[in-house]
Parts: structure tokens; C-alpha cells; sequence
């Protein structure tokens, strides 16, 4: 399964974006979208496209984690949100991959509907993925406290990067 | 860091836990106006040329002395043409750097303190919630106690009254009066704090603030959407 990261500011522009794959289950943590080469443009697009849904959600819904809020059928990716208190959204595009593998088919059948790389919407799904959101929080708090740190600018921080793909690679 | 306050003894949870003194922020807050004071006089002395701008020293050497010299006396003779006027224009643009500055960096506490301190509560559902959440959870978290008493005009403008403000609890002089005038720039971090955590939470707005009698202070915050929306 293929993860898009992304954290938009309160006036909807990105602060933060980051792919990567799974590491469960034999994955290798690279990232395989299904649109290759346009995969950049349209994971973007289609998390941008998926703000109108928070924004109507956000208000039916007083926890933090909004689990999974939006779906892109053509290229079956699901989108789970993490709202913090001032409106920053940390939005996660998650895709599971196309091709089956075939070696361990028949095993395999009773593994993939329940683990988290292959299913998206599982409660096993939504647990890691609120764990996965509860530690980049954590992260982004400890950013924020930084004075170094303006409100509103990129996070440029190599140390932040780290982090986040090794709560990527823990959870997810 | 953790989140939740600790229980004794202390180092159950974690070992390496680090803990700070509470005491230190009271410290702080006593210090950070004197240095504020000082840095605008200073800032004020470099404007006017009394002092060179420290680049100055290191590159110029000679000439550089020369220029500031020359630069000096020619401020030096405008400034005693208007020195009555000018003198009270000086302290109220001194008194307004102080409070930028101080300002400025309660601003980006508030922010802060804001997101980390909002989390896992149920969302605010208006600004009056907002408001609340400042009152109670922020003010005690930085003055252990919670704000005494809350009035709005349900127009945009909120009364903030704290009896007995925790900075001003030690602060006493013989004569209230100048009492009262010293320690209004204390209040200004404690503005900025409040115009940082609304911010970060959305309510765009000014503070101010006033002290009539220590240890009282008022705090008067005014939602700019309301006066914007007047014509």
C-alpha cells in the first residue's frame, strides 16, 4: 500500500508532504502509486479536492481523528484526516496496490482482507493510521514549540523527515 | 514530553524526565521587561547616532567614526531645536517599541501554547468557546488560577478580570499611583499571549490592557471581524 502525507495549514497550503510505502507485510516502503509518473500532481489534487469534505465533517465530528472521510474510486485511494486544535489538517492518501501476489495467492486470501496493507477501511486500518497521526501530532507540536519555527512555513527539517517515516514505517 | 502532570514520585513513568522550575517563569516575566526597556533606548540611541550600530565598529574603523561623528552633531542641533515637543513624542514611541516588542513575543507563546494545549478537546463550536478555553485552561496553565470574571457585549468585545494577577501579587510601591504606572508594561507579554492564542485558534483581535489598583489587571479584547463589518 502506498501512503501520501501531507500537513495543510489553516489557510489551505501545504506545510509538509511525504510518500511512502508500507513496511508490514514483506512491503519495502517505497511508494507504488497506480498513476506513476503523474502521481505527484494527482495525489495533491486529489487530497486538496478532499478539504471540502473536513470542512463539512469537522463539524459533526469532535475528535481529533476524523478516520477515513473521503475515497478517489478511479484509482481506489481512501483519505483519512487528523484535525489539531488550530485547524492544521494532516491529510493521508492511502492506495492499496494493484497487482496481487500471485505467488502466495493461496494464503493469501484470508490474510488480505483483514491486514493493514492491503485493506483500507478495516478498523485494524483506522487504529494504526490514528496512531500513526497521534505521533507525527506529537512531532509537530514539538516543531511548533521550536522559536525557529514560524507559523506557516514549510518544515524544511531533515529531523522532522526522519521522524515521520519512522512513525511511518513503525504504524503503517 | 508528556502531556499529562506528573504524579509522585516523579521518575516513575520516565527516568529521564527533566523537570524546570515553576518559579522560572515568574522570573522570566520580571526580566524580559527591563531587557525590553533597554533594547529600545538602545535602539532609540542608534537612531539618533550616539551610539554606532555595532556593523560599524569592525569595518569602517576610521572613517567609520569620522561618519558617525559628523552624523551626531548634525542630530545633535535638530534635536535641541524641537527638544520640548520631541521629548514626549520619545517616550511614546518608546513605550510603543517596548510594547511591540513584548508583544511580539507573547504573540508567538500564545500560538504555541495554543495548539498544545488544545488538543483532544471537543471542537470550538464559537468565539465565546474560544474565549472560555483562554479563561480557563491557558490562564491556568500559566497563573494556576482561572480568570475571575468574564463579561462580553455579545458584539465582539470581551472584559477579562483577573483580582489577583499572579505577576503583580509581589509587586508594591508606597505610592499606588506610580505603582500602577510601573507595572503596566508587565501587562504587555500577557496581551500578546492572549492575541496569540486567538489567533491560532481564529479569532482575529487587539488586546489591551490596564491595571487600576494592583494586584488587578482588566484585560479588553476586541474582535476585529466586528469592527470591520461597521462602515
Amino acid at each position: 500500500m502506498s501512503y501520501y502525507f501531507v500537513i495543510i495549514s489553516p489557510t489551505d497550503s501545504p506545510l509538509f508532504e511525504h510518500t511512502f510505502g508500507t513496511s508490514k507485510a514483506g512491503g519495502d516502503g517505497v511508494a507504488r502509486f497506480r498513476n506513476g509518473e503523474t502521481s505527484r500532481y494527482m495525489n495533491q489534487f486529489i487530497v486538496h479536492a478532499s478539504l471540502d469534505v473536513v470542512e463539512e465533517v469537522q463539524w459533526l465530528n469532535n475528535n481529533m481523528y476524523l478516520k477515513h472521510i473521503d475515497t478517489y474510486p478511479p484509482t481506489n485511494s481512501h483519505i483519512s484526516c487528523f484535525l489539531a486544535g488550530t485547524n492544521v489538517r494532516f491529510l493521508l492518501l492511502h492506495q492499496p496496490s494493484t497487482a496481487p501476489t500471485t505467488s502466495s495467492s493461496n494464503r493469501s486470501s484470508t490474510i488480505s482482507s483483514t491486514s493493514v496493507p492491503h485493506n483500507p477501511t478495516s478498523p485494524q486500518t483506522e487504529e494504526a493510521i490514528k496512531q500513526f497521526m497521534n505521533e507525527v501530532f506529537e512531532i509537530w507540536v514539538k516543531t511548533l514549540m521550536s522559536p525557529f519555527y514560524r507559523i506557516g512555513m514549510h518544515i524544511k527539517s531533515p529531523i522532522f523527515r526522519q521522524r515521520v517515516s519512522a512513525a511511518g514505517r513503525k504504524w503503517l | 514530553m508528556s502531556f499529562d502532570a506528573p504524579l509522585p514520585p516523579y521518575t516513575a513513568s520516565d527516568s529521564h524526565a527533566t523537570f524546570l522550575n515553576v518559579s522560572c517563569l515568574d522570573l522570566l516575566l520580571i526580566e524580559m521587561v527591563p531587557l525590553a526597556e533597554r533594547m529600545a533606548r538602545r535602539a532609540e540611541r542608534i537612531e539618533r547616532g550616539e551610539e554606532p550600530r555595532e556593523e560599524d565598529d569592525g569595518d569602517c574603523g576610521v572613517g567609520g567614526t569620522k561618519k558617525g561623528d559628523g552624523k551626531k552633531g548634525r542630530m545633535q542641533a535638530r534635536r535641541d531645536e524641537v527638544d520640548g515637543g520631541a521629548a514626549v513624542l520619545d517616550e511614546e514611541v518608546y513605550r510603543d517599541a517596548i510594547f511591540i516588542r513584548l508583544d511580539a513575543l507573547g504573540y508567538r507563546v500564545g500560538q504555541g501554547l495554543s495548539e498544545r494545549f488544545s488538543r483532544d478537546r471537543p471542537r470550538f463550536l464559537d468565539n465565546l468557546d474560544v474565549i472560555k478555553f483562554l479563561c480557563k485552561d491557558l490562564w491556568t496553565i500559566l497563573f494556576k488560577k482561572q480568570i475571575d470574571n468574564l463579561k462580553t457585549n455579545h458584539r465582539g468585545v470581551y472584559v477579562l478580570t483577573d483580582n489577583t494577577f499572579r505577576p503583580f501579587l509581589r509587586m508594591s510601591m508606597s505610592n499606588s499611583n506610580e505603582a500602577v504606572a510601573k507595572a503596566q508594561p508587565h501587562l504587555f507579554f500577557p496581551c500578546g499571549i492572549i492575541r496569540g492564542a486567538l489567533s491560532s485558534l481564529g479569532i482575529n483581535a487587539t488586546v489591551q490592557a490596564e491595571s487600576t489598583d494592583l494586584p488587578m489587571a482588566v484585560f479588553q479584547i476586541k474582535t476585529l471581524a466586528t469592527a470591520a463589518a461597521k462602515p
